[in-house]
């Protein structure tokens, strides 16, 4: 390819924050028509990398250039004139407007001082169009699903016509079914010339869109690859900066205990006749689309939610559904999907995020003893390795992955010997993934039970000695020990009825 | 002269603050505090004649129990996101009803004020259920009881002061102990039990932990439910409690007083540093911003400042206050970033 079709460049960028090297001599070049996979564990230089791409950062030294421009001195605005857009992880719409109103926001078209509405909707009909997405413009996006959001905002940014299109991890609110539609996008996108960039931790959606692959680590780039020829283990060693034999080898381990919980004939709005058994000493791993009923499984068996019907058995004793209180104390704990909404409380400090789950063991005389709090929840950051930079730091600072191990510690403080973990791994980087699947192992040979859902069907056929497979609400498969295949298991998941 | 200034009993620094975020923006905000009083009572001894003599500065602490008292249950409402503008017509209700039950109704005296405090009790926590059960926002329960209390208490005693039979509890309450007016005795006592509540109780933790974020602190296994109908039970008890209070010092039950007192209370929880959008919040800040208010009160009228003209200045240094702190709060942010 000639160097014309270079959209974005850097050459020799440095940039440095109080303590750190952010970027460290980094050469990047990214062209028209090309979906650049941007890959690194958090804090490995992928966001400093954007920021300067998208003009909210500049570089102590070396130049950045966006179609031949150097980008000093410029600021985000002018930057975005030279046609570049960024979609941020963080969703930015208002859910009571229609689509089409969110996607002039701000920049509603006008004729005459009032609102041109029927050029607004034709405008925003095509945007539609050109992204390949069929929405109804008139809808709210509050209507949409994740999915359906996410793709707005891309068709936000496409609109505004953008010769680089940067993404920072579009897809880690979604279900791995929504995530086709929006790599499905992208391609269409970069098919009409436009370069991409496009940050995710998930190594399965980064083969179906991605043309090749800059691994970021510590600031400096490893390596740029074409990701068709690399193995994910292969990529993820250089992200970590480890031997690639180090991720595979493995044992599968099913339990031959009775199960500790059990449910048969579960039936809900979403739940169908569902049977399952939970054993200690084994990572059951519940697989399936979305809308299979993983969540509701979780939900119905804590005690959350309240079955139409069915029997819920716990230790062989039966339990009273819905009876969410009695579960906890019982030796229930449940990790939420959504980490942000439902499972930390961000003002809080780690230590008190963790030990919330049972106060009482942290009191002496109904008061709360702050050493204690102190050793509990110690304790607890260094055997989960949780990177903070005192336990009183308010939690919402941490990462993703550091977040939700604190939120899996909690339970662990609670003493809890079955844990339920809702896509315990989404929107966290590689380095955390490996030490919560390691924390789900150490916590099964401890004789717990523990029940990981997953929409990445890869990490549940690595981590799982037991999978049950999900459809329209109730359990169609399961697979035991060296059964376990990654193919068998993604076929059964998304097999017709 | 300082000893006697209305900052309160001595506190252990770390047990006052609750949550953790901008703890150094609660703490500029504390000092900053500390240093507006500081200002005030220079310039007030230098230009308001008898500000500085022992009997206004009693007057002052007599002043600052009106709103601490509810203050304490304010914040931790507030902490936990939500609101209670019932407190004027509560505690105006709660000294009709004192009145009415102890005179017309010949209630036994004591039994009377166990009534009072019961039924401040439970009001607030019918409009803590309203909340809690069927999440009908707090402001709106609230609001109801406000327009609901304050029709009732003049509707029993036809907007006209109910008189009270003197005897030895009201005097005490309307007196001294040791030289120190009672409500300014009551308000510190309640000020040591909420401050240890607030940081030392499962209950005060799982306040921050449901203004922090209530799904979070629901799924962990606390009682959201529970906490709401208890903080609004606190805030209805305290103005119940309040209006004991302005019973014994008028020496009648009055259906038009305390009008406004909510937004007083409000005013210094908020100037103290708790976000109204809850999780985040310091006993040891409402305790200040109950000085600052009442210290400017006292010294705009031995200015002889216009009473209309009063709450002018009121008003303009509240959003005063409010506004330095989310100045100092997005400085500190901006810069731990």
């Amino acid at each position: 390819m000639s160097n014309t079709d270079v959209v974005a460049e850097v050459r020799a960028g440095t940039k440095r924050y109080p303590g750190v090297t952010a970027l460290s001599d980094v050469d990047f070049a990214v062209r028209r028509g090309e979906v650049r996979a941007l890959l690194g564990k958090n804090g490995a230089g992928k966001s400093t990398l954007i920021k300067v791409l998208s003009g909210a950062e500049h570089l102590d030294s070396g130049e950045a250039l966006v179609r031949g421009k150097p980008l000093a001195g410029l600021g985000t605005r002018d930057v975005a004139a030279l046609g570049v857009a960024t979609v941020y992880q963080e969703l930015s719409l208002v859910p009571e407007m229609t689509v089409a109103e969110n996607l002039f926001l701000g920049a509603w078209p006008r004729s005459r001082g009032a609102l041109d509405l029927r050029r607004m909707r034709a405008e925003a009909k095509e945007a539609m169009a050109r992204i390949g997405v069929d929405i109804d413009v008139d809808s709210p996006v509050g209507s949409l699903g994740s999915a359906g959001q996410q793709l707005v905002e891309i068709a936000r940014a496409v609109a505004q016509r953008p010769t680089l299109l940067i993404l920072d991890e579009p897809t880690s609110s979604l279900a791995a079914a929504e995530v086709r539609q929006v790599i499905d996008v992208v391609r269409t996108v970069a098919e009409q010339g436009v370069a991409v960039i496009y940050v995710s931790h998930r190594m399965d959606e980064i083969r179906q869109v991605a043309d090749t692959a800059t691994v970021v680590r510590d600031g400096r780039i490893v390596e740029t690859l074409p990701v068709r020829t690399a193995s994910t283990h292969e990529i993820v060693a250089m992200m970590l900066g480890t031997a690639p034999e180090a991720v595979a080898a493995r044992t599968r381990r099913p339990s031959a205990e009775p199960p500790v919980l059990s449910a048969r004939g579960l039936v809900s709005d979403r739940l169908n006749g569902l049977d399952i058994d939970v054993r200690p000493g084994e990572i059951l791993g519940i697989a399936g689309v979305l809308g299979s009923g993983r969540t509701e499984t979780l939900r119905a068996l804590v005690g959350l939610d309240r079955p139409a019907s069915g029997e819920i058995r716990l230790r062989g004793e039966a339990v009273r559904p819905g009876a969410f209180a009695a579960m906890l104390a019982r030796g229930l704990g449940m990790t939420p999907e959504n980490r942000r909404r439902e499972g930390i409380v961000p003002l809080m400090g780690v230590d008190e995020n963790i030990v919330i789950s049972d106060l009482r063991r942290v009191s002496r005389s109904g008061v709360l003893d702050r050493r204690a709090i102190r050793q509990a929840a110690r304790a607890l950051i260094d055997r989960l390795a949780i990177k903070t930079a005192r336990p009183g730091t308010p939690i919402g600072t941490l990462s993703g992955g550091n977040q939700q191990k604190a939120v899996l510690a909690r339970w662990l403080h609670a003493g809890s010997d079955v844990l339920l973990l809702d896509e315990p791994t989404r929107g966290v980087d590689v380095e955390a993934k490996r030490q919560i699947y390691d924390q789900m192992r150490l916590l099964a040979d401890d004789g717990r039970a523990v029940v990981f859902v997953s929409s990445e069907v890869e990490e549940l056929a690595d981590v799982c000695d037991r999978i049950v497979v999900l459809r329209g609400g109730r359990a169609v498969a399961e697979l035991s020990g060296d059964e376990i295949e990654l193919n068998r298991v993604m076929a059964l998941a998304i097999a017709e009825e | 002269m300082s000893t006697t200034t209305p900052t309160g009993p001595p506190v252990a620094k770390a047990d006052a603050r609750g949550g953790r975020l901008g703890r150094n923006t609660q703490r500029l905000n504390e000092i900053g505090l500390i240093g507006a009083i500081v200002v005030l009572f220079v310039v007030l001894s230098a230009t308001a004649p008898g500000f500085l003599s022992v009997t206004n500065q009693l007057a002052i602490l007599r002043d600052a129990a009106t709103i601490g008292v509810v203050a304490w249950a304010m914040t931790l409402v507030i902490v936990a996101g939500e609101i209670d503008i019932s407190i004027g017509p509560a505690v105006a209700f709660s000294s009709v009803l004192l009145a009415k039950a102890s005179g017309e109704w010949h209630i036994p005296f004591a039994l009377a004020v166990l009534v009072c405090l019961a039924v401040g009790l439970l009001l607030g926590a019918g409009a803590g259920f309203l909340r809690a059960r069927w999440g009908i926002p707090s402001f709106v329960a609230t609001l109801g009881l406000w327009s609901a209390l304050r029709g009732l208490a003049q509707y029993m005693t036809d907007g006209l002061p109910v008189p009270l039979e003197a005897n030895g509890f009201l005097d005490v309450l309307a007196g001294s102990v040791l030289g120190i007016p009672t409500p300014a005795i009551i308000m510190a006592i309640l000020f040591v039990v909420f401050l240890f509540v607030a940081n030392r109780t499962a209950y005060g933790r799982s306040v921050f932990a449901v203004g922090g974020n209530a799904e979070a602190a629901r799924l962990a296994g606390i009682n959201v439910s529970r906490i709401r109908v208890i903080l609004f039970a606190t805030t209805g008890l305290l103005a119940a409690v309040s209006g004991l209070l302005l019973a014994a010092r008028l020496g009648s039950g009055n259906g038009g007083a305390s009008v406004g007192l909510e937004f007083d209370v409000i005013a210094a929880v908020v100037i103290g540093g708790t976000s109204l959008a809850g999780g985040k919040g310091s006993l040891l800040g409402t305790l200040l911003g109950v000085a600052f208010i009442t210290v400017i009160g006292n010294g705009l009228v031995l200015l002889g400042v216009n009473a209309f003209f009063q709450d002018v200045v009121r008003g303009v240094i509240i959003v005063g206050a409010v506004l330095i702190n989310v100045l100092l709060s997005k400085r500190n942010g901006a810069r731990s970033s």
